[in-house]
């Protein structure tokens, strides 16, 4: 039944800065299933986007650096791939939307030629073979590939940049006419007028606009995977809302596998079908969003739950977790959650700490890091 | 310094901090500074040389028989002479050598550098102050404001090499002459740079909030802008005391320097050998002192370049997301890498648009 | 938001009309340092001129300031700038010299932007490691190098190494060919010369070079600052996530925004490059304003030419002007997000 379409197995990611150096993300194991949406939470700074960005290596290498661990996409281990190879899985293989939407596009250039870029890209792989359709339950094996396609070759050279936008535009109409594609995708993300916004530029758009602009360029490129970093954090809550919705409706049409990352509790269970809690760098409880809301099986997720405001919970004073976030440079020893954990006993400080182990009476896939994962129902 | 607190001291506490206090700062700027050595080979490099040559400097105005063992303008009894270990860069036609006379033109050349920068960075700082501080249109100080932006304007459109000659050329030779010809040139790049700093500092929230309890103004600008203006401004300080120097040398290789031999600056030197033809025949006559040149302000620019790169805004906020960034515990460096994975969790940078004002420190051109 | 052909056209004029008050300060400097810099000129500049000149002077500087000023004025748009201590007329000898000049500090430009901004890009992509230790090394280098200096070793030792000319514009003073514009290589392409149109190039590499040498530092530093500066933003993030190669990120997405950024120091480089014509163009023998600036301030031990000296010093500021102007307006085009009205 198995059928990850990436999955990250023991990684650990390190800064290193000067002397300083520490572990943002640390033995974190995870699959994301073909079709399936599985979100990630958990607070600023625990590691989440640092783990969302490395999965692509996106992340600047130095300062950081993969210290162990893997990240299997389609059979290939990304993190033996030299980084200059890198550009072929990315796109078509992985794609990402991310937090800012004002940011994440090109300021200096028109929307259509940022989403023609993206689909011109997709069409030249798919003409050399290099990919076909995610949809297609057979995807393409990128280890397989023997020599360099014809799109590397293409999209390789290194020009001045003036120079540059005139060969894309070139090669651009050459592929045959992007226009009808780019309006379809505009479209699909709820656009009404699209032509009317193809010669403007990002700073013209209101942030719900671009960010949506954002998910149709992602889209564009028929993704097998998709990352999508608090895609809607930054727009205001009605926004939030619409866009949501959204990605709702096209998680279906579209039929990705999605990597969401988020703090936001409420956008989780809303969108996704698995759920992964990290805190300080360490993935702490993974399962089923529906179980993993009812059920927690960790002290982390509960206090978690319970902080949160959302209408998914049951009513009662919201409260907070005791005690602060640790320094990931000095993490605490054993369990990192114990110095806030209610459940703590001696043996929670020894090292190396409780590892991901099935719940008992909980879904196959619902595992927890904690020695007394049984007890964390009694919780308050 | 201590001595001064007194009754004032004892009403206004923080003006005067104690020793300790005092001490802590150093060491604060101390490992700053070491920091910022760290981060970049060629700082330290540039550091190292800019010590290098202060001291030679220092030792030739107090004890110059340590170097060399002629007196300026002394000739000696070998003419026309090629590099040796005798004489480093060779001599000239009279005999005079050559490597003793570039480290006499060292303490001169420096002297008249930290001169000029010195006092266009006060007065043009001081300027650069009021223009930046006090420029709400439609007061007395927009008014003042608008007029020293304008005139520093006009300034700033002549290149300053070439207004520096014209002014040179009307003042006719001399040391005097040369530092005025060239200061009347060099203070506008402060006003622009301060006034920048400044108008970016008023708007911080500390600064607005003193205004706003009712601090004085002299007090906040004096207090608060100048010690946030300092670190651009010390930066920048650096990298021109290079730059003064290269335009020294031209308006003396031009004619309009010092009278050399009697005295030894560098410019006038070259212009000296260069004039009586020498290039051709005996080219250590002039490379000598045009390498005494170089190097120093080599040694300036590395330093000045590298201190920007860590220290000025537009820069740091990157450098932070760069392993550039070092520090001397781990504590600090946790702070950083914490910082960069903050930036990787929200990202916060901030648009081009308000990166792409116009650049006041980018660089003065080289004449 | 306005970015229609209309816009254009006000923002231009609009930066136009800027222009009036810097012009007339640069007339009054000037004319301040032409007139009040010593208490009587007229002794000083016309020491062995005859009788009339010096009365002429005499008169003009025992009327008010204003009319001073004025007559000034009158006389600059006429094209009566003054003349030298031979009496030979400044006006005719920049209006030769500036094509000239403008051809050097044009190929220099070009080789600034064509060397110095890949160098950037490079030392940006590579920050900390020892290709930016390179560049950074060679920029400084040419920060540090005096003009002079840079001049005269590369016409002394550089150019018999190549076996480039380091004099003049051509190798006969008079080519076979009118000179319509007296811009060396546009003249010798007017009259349809090739092997003089490649004697031309050949003579203008070295002083160019030696040119953009010295610059370089403003273009590769500034290119530098502001590739670290977009590098890490998501949009170049989101680039790469499409699957675009490193070159075509860096070169297309990054570097476009970038020169956004470093377009505004080409005052400033106009400014050095000007600036550095005034020993270059003497060293290597370019009929330029440069060369005449050099002797009408006195250099080499001639007699100063005062009213030449400061001509020159107005064209100058002119073209800094200019050339702050074309950056205004390139910053315009280039950033979307600049609104023409």
């Amino acid at each position: 039944m198995s059928d990850p379409v990436v999955s990250v197995e023991g990684l650990s990611i390190d800064y290193v800065i000067g002397a300083g150096r520490f572990r943002a993300v640390s033995g974190v194991t995870l699959s994301v299933e073909r079709g399936h949406v599985v979100g990630v939470v958990g607070e600023t700074g625990c590691g989440k986007s640092t783990l969302a960005q490395a999965i692509p290596r996106l992340l600047p290498e130095p300062p950081a650096t993969i210290g162990e661990g893997r990240i299997l996409f389609q059979g290939q281990d990304l993190v033996q791939v030299p980084l200059w190879k890198m550009p072929r899985i990315r796109g078509t293989g992985i794609n990402m939307i991310f937090q800012e939407p004002l940011n994440s596009l090109n300021p200096a250039f028109r929307i259509y030629d940022q989403l023609a870029e993206a689909i011109y890209i997709r069409r030249v792989r798919e003409k050399s073979g290099a990919v076909t359709d995610p949809r297609a339950a057979q995807a393409y094996d990128y280890s397989r590939s023997q020599d360099p396609t014809a799109s590397e070759a293409l999209l390789r050279p290194v020009v001045p940049a003036g120079a540059a936008a005139r060969v894309t535009r070139r090669a651009v109409e050459r592929h045959g006419d992007l226009k009808p594609e780019v309006l379809e995708y505009l479209r699909l993300v709820r656009i009404n007028d699209p032509e009317t916004i193809l010669d403007l530029y990002p700073h013209e758009l209101s942030g719900g606009m671009r960010q949506r602009v954002m998910i149709a360029m992602a889209l564009s490129e028929k993704p097998t995977l998709l990352i999508a970093d608090e895609p809607t954090s930054a727009l205001d809550v009605t926004i939030q809302a619409q866009v949501l919705t959204l990605m709702k409706e096209l998680i279906e049409e579209v039929n990705t596998s999605i990597l969401f990352i988020s703090h936001d509790l409420g956008v989780i269970a809303e969108t996704a079908d698995e759920l992964g809690v990290m805190y300080a760098g360490k993935l702490v409880e993974f399962g089923p969003v529906g179980e993993l809301f009812e059920h927690p099986r960790h002290p982390y997720t509960k206090a978690l739950l319970r902080a949160a405001p959302t209408r998914y919970k049951s009513q009662g004073p919201l409260s907070s977790i005791p005690g602060s976030v640790p320094n990931l440079s000095h993490p605490p020893s054993g369990c990192r959650f114990h110095p806030r954990c209610p459940l703590m006993k001696p043996n929670c400080r020894i090292a190396p700490g409780p590892g991901l182990e099935t719940v008992r009476g909980g879904a196959a896939n619902h595992t927890s890091a904690c020695f007394y994962a049984d007890a964390v129902e009694a919780l308050p | 310094m201590g001595g001064t607190g007194g009754a004032a001291g004892s009403a206004t506490p923080e003006v005067r901090p104690s020793l300790a206090e005092r001490g802590r700062r150093v060491g604060r700027g101390a490992a700053l500074l070491w920091r910022v050595l760290r981060a970049n080979p060629l700082t330290l490099i540039g550091f190292v040389l800019v010590v290098v040559i202060v001291l030679t400097a220092i030792i030739m105005v107090t004890a110059p028989h340590l170097l060399t063992s002629y007196s300026v303008d002394q000739a000696s009894t070998d003419y026309s002479q090629g590099p040796s270990w005798k004489h480093l860069f060779g001599t000239d036609g009279n005999g005079i050598d050559i490597f003793s006379m570039v480290l006499y033109g060292l303490p001169v050349d420096l002297a008249i550098a930290f001169a000029i920068t010195g006092v266009a960075l006060l007065a043009g700082g001081g300027l650069g102050l009021v223009a930046g501080f006090w420029d709400k249109p439609g007061t007395a100080g927009g008014a003042v404001s608008v007029v020293i932006m304008r005139i520093t304007d006009i300034f700033l459109s002549f290149p300053s090499l070439i207004l520096a000659l014209a002014i040179a050329v009307s003042l006719g030779r001399g040391v005097w002459q040369l530092i005025v010809a060239v200061l009347l040139t060099w203070w506008p790049y402060y006003v622009r740079l301060v006034r920048g700093e400044t108008l970016a500092v008023k708007h911080l929230p500390y600064i607005m909030a003193a205004r706003a309890a009712g601090v004085k103004d002299g007090r906040i600008v004096l207090r608060h802008v100048v010690r946030n203006v300092l670190e651009p401004v010390v930066v920048y300080f650096t990298l021109d005391i290079g730059t003064v120097l290269v335009t020294l040398s031209t308006i003396g290789y031009v004619g309009l320097g010092l009278n050399y031999p009697t005295t030894p600056e560098w410019g006038s030197m070259i212009s000296y050998y260069q004039n009586a033809g020498l290039i051709t025949s005996y080219p250590w006559t002039v490379l000598g002192p045009g390498a005494a040149i170089f190097i120093t302000v080599l040694a300036f620019s590395l330093l000045g370049d590298g201190l920007r790169d860590v220290l000025d805004p537009r820069s740091r906020r990157v450098l932070a997301g760069s392993a550039s960034r070092s520090s001397t515990s781990p504590a600090e460096g946790e702070e950083a890498a914490e910082e960069m994975a903050q930036e990787t969790e929200a990202t916060e940078l901030p648009s081009p648009v308000a990166s792409a004002a116009p650049p006041a420190a980018e660089g003065r051109p080289v004449p | 938001m306005g970015r229609s052909p209309t816009d254009l056209a006000i923002f231009v004029g609009k930066r136009l009309l800027q222009l009036v008050p810097v012009l007339i300060g640069i007339t009054i400097l000037t004319f301040v340092f032409t007139h009040l810099s010593t208490i009587n000129p007229c002794a000083q500049w016309y020491p062995h001129a005859d009788p009339t000149t010096r009365a002429n002077c005499e008169h003009l500087f025992s009327q008010p300031l204003s009319t001073q000023y004025w007559q000034y004025l009158t006389n600059l748009v006429h094209g009566n700038w003054g003349a030298s201590v031979e009496q030979v007329a400044v006006y005719p000898q920049i209006a030769e010299g500036l094509p000239a000049t403008l051809e050097l500090v044009l190929a220099a430009l070009f080789l600034m932007i064509v060397i110095g901004i890949p160098l950037g890009v490079i030392a940006a992509q590579s920050s900390g490691r020892w290709p930016d230790h390179l560049v950074r090394i060679f920029y400084l280098s040419g920060w540090a190098t005096p003009t002079y200096l840079g001049a005269v070793i590369a016409a002394i030792f550089v150019a018999p190494y190549f076996g480039l000319p380091s004099h003049g514009e051509y190798s006969s003073l008079v080519p076979p060919f009118h000179q319509y514009t007296h811009m060396s290589v546009v003249d010798a392409l007017i009259a349809g010369n090739l092997p003089w149109t490649l004697d031309a190039i050949e003579h203008l590499i070295l002083p160019a070079a030696t040119l953009a040498f010295i610059n370089m530092g403003i273009a590769t530093r500034m290119t530098r600052s502001s590739m670290l500066e977009v590098l890490p933003l998501d949009y170049v993030k989101s680039a790469r996530m499409k699957g675009l190669s490193e070159g075509w990120v860096l070169y297309k997405h990054a570097l476009r925004n970038s020169l956004i950024t470093t377009t505004t120091v080409l005052g400033v480089t106009a400014g050095g490059l000007l600036a550095g014509t005034v020993v270059v163009e003497e060293v290597f023998g370019w009929p330029g304003i440069g060369a005449y600036a050099y002797t009408a301030i006195g250099g080499g031990g001639a007699a100063p030419n005062f009213d030449g000296a400061i001509a020159v010093v107005a064209v100058f500021a002119v073209g800094v002007v200019v050339a702050n102007l074309i950056a205004d307006i390139l910053y315009g085009l280039l950033d979307p997000r600049v609104d023409w009205r």
